[in-house]
C-alpha cells in the first residue's frame, strides 16, 4: 500500500494540467535578401514596407496605429513582415531610400495571395490563423524578382518563406 | 531465484482455491463525479459500467459514456463544443487478502476510445494591422479520434443488498490523436478531459449486483 501511494504521488505531479499556449505566437512571414549570385546581401539603402488597405488607399495610419510595419531597416539581409488573419491577398509598398545614392528613392508594390487557416490551441488562446502563400507578383523597379520558398507560414520563427533579390543596378 | 518470481507471477493471476465458484455474476454502475460536471461546468460526461465478478478477484469491466463540452471564453471569445460516445474496456483485481469480503481495493488497466467532432468559432474581431473585420476564425464538424490508456486504483464498499458505493483515481495516458483537418489542438476530448499527453481523473460510482 505504500508503494501504491509514492506511485499515485509520482502520477499526481506529472500529470497536472496548465494553460499551455505557446510562448510564440506571432505568425508572420520572414524575408531574406539575396544578391544575383545567390548570396546574402545586407541591404545598403534604407527599407521602409507600409500596408495598403482592401480599397487600395495607401494608409499612413490607420485607427490611431500606424501602417508602417517596417521602418528605416538597413544593413540587414533578414526582416519579418506580418500576414493579415483573414484576406486573400495582402499588399505591400516597399519604399528604398538611400541620401548618399543620388537622393535614392524608389517604391515597389508587392501583392501576396494565400489561403488562411484558423488555428486553435485552446480557448484560452488567442485567436490564430495559419497561411499557406500561394501566389506573389511586384513592381520591378528596385526588385528584380521574389521567389517564394516556403509557401507555410505558422509559429515558426526560424524557416524563411522568401527570398528577394534586388536588381543589381541598384 | 528465477522460478521463485515466477511462482509469485503465477500465484498473482491465479485464483485462490476455496469453495467460492468463479463466475460470481454481474453489476452495473453508474458515474456521479461525470454528471456532477456535466450539471454544474462546461464539461462531463454521463457514464456507465458493466462489471463481471471472477471470484471476487478479477473483475473484467467495459465503461461506456457520453462526454460533452459547450464553452465560451469570456477573454478570447473562443466558442469550443463537442459531444461524442466513448468506451473503455480492461480489468481490475482485488487487491485485498480476504477477497470475498464486504469491501474491495481495486487496481486495474483500461484501454479507451473515442471519435468524435468538434466546433470552435469566434465572433467577428478587427485584424491588428489592417483593422478590417476578420470574420472566418470557424473550424466546423473536424473530425478526431483518440485512443488512451488508464491505470485505475479504486475502492468498492458494500452498502446494504446489492448496493454497493465505490471511487476510483485514474492515470490517463494518450497513445494516440488525429483529426482529419489541422487546425491544432483538441480542448476536450470526451472521456479523457482536457487536452494533454496526460490527465488525472476520478469516478464516485454507485454499483449494483445483478
Amino acid at each position: 500500500m505504500k508503494r501504491l501511494s509514492y506511485i499515485w504521488m509520482i502520477l499526481l505531479l506529472t500529470a497536472c494540467s496548465s494553460i499551455d499556449c505557446p510562448v510564440n505566437s506571432i505568425v508572420e512571414t520572414i524575408w531574406k535578401v539575396y544578391d544575383g549570385k545567390g548570396q546574402e546581401l545586407k541591404l545598403a539603402d534604407t527599407l521602409t514596407v507600409t500596408t495598403v488597405r482592401k480599397d487600395a488607399q495607401v494608409i499612413t495610419v490607420l485607427n490611431g496605429r500606424d501602417a508602417t510595419v517596417l521602418n528605416k531597416l538597413t544593413e540587414k539581409s533578414t526582416f519579418n513582415l506580418p500576414i493579415s488573419y483573414s484576406h486573400p491577398e495582402d499588399v505591400f509598398v516597399f519604399h528604398f531610400d538611400n541620401s548618399n545614392n543620388n537622393n535614392l528613392h524608389v517604391t515597389d508594390t508587392v501583392w501576396i495571395t494565400k489561403n488562411d487557416y484558423a488555428h486553435f490551441e485552446s480557448v484560452d488562446c488567442n485567436s490564430i490563423f495559419f497561411h499557406t502563400l500561394t501566389g506573389i507578383r511586384y513592381t520591378n523597379h528596385y526588385l528584380d524578382s521574389i521567389v517564394i520558398k516556403n509557401p507555410s507560414v505558422t509559429y515558426d520563427y526560424e524557416t524563411v518563406h522568401l527570398h528577394i533579390y534586388p536588381k543589381s543596378s541598384n | 531465484m528465477v522460478s521463485a518470481s515466477a511462482s509469485a507471477q503465477i500465484k498473482f493471476f491465479a485464483f485462490q482455491k476455496d469453495s467460492i465458484p468463479v463466475f460470481r455474476g454481474f453489476a452495473v454502475s453508474f458515474d456521479l463525479v461525470g454528471a456532477g460536471l456535466m450539471a454544474f461546468s462546461n464539461n462531463g460526461q454521463y457514464e456507465g459500467a458493466l462489471r463481471v465478478n471472477l471470484h471476487d478477484e478479477w473483475f473484467p469491466i467495459v465503461e461506456v459514456g457520453l462526454g460533452k463540452a459547450n464553452h465560451s471564453d469570456d477573454v478570447t471569445h473562443i466558442h469550443y463544443d463537442t459531444k461524442a460516445p466513448y468506451f473503455r474496456i480492461g480489468i481490475d483485481k482485488n487487491m485485498l487478502k480476504d477477497k470475498h469480503g464486504k469491501n474491495r481495493l481495486y487496481a486495474g488497466l483500461r484501454y479507451a476510445y473515442t471519435s468524435y467532432k468538434v466546433n470552435i468559432s469566434r465572433p467577428t474581431f478587427p485584424d491588428p494591422v489592417w483593422q478590417w473585420d476578420t470574420d472566418t476564425y470557424n473550424i466546423q464538424d473536424a473530425s478526431c479520434s483518440q485512443h488512451w490508456i488508464e491505470a485505475v486504483v479504486g475502492v468498492d464498499a458494500k452498502i446494504f443488498g446489492p448496493l454497493h458505493l465505490g471511487w476510483s483515481l485514474r492515470y490517463k495516458r494518450r497513445i494516440s490523436h488525429s483529426q482529419d483537418i489541422d487546425f491544432g489542438r483538441s480542448w476536450y476530448v470526451p472521456g479523457y478531459g482536457m487536452d494533454g499527453d496526460t490527465r488525472l481523473g476520478g469516478t464516485f460510482n454507485v454499483i449494483i449486483d445483478i
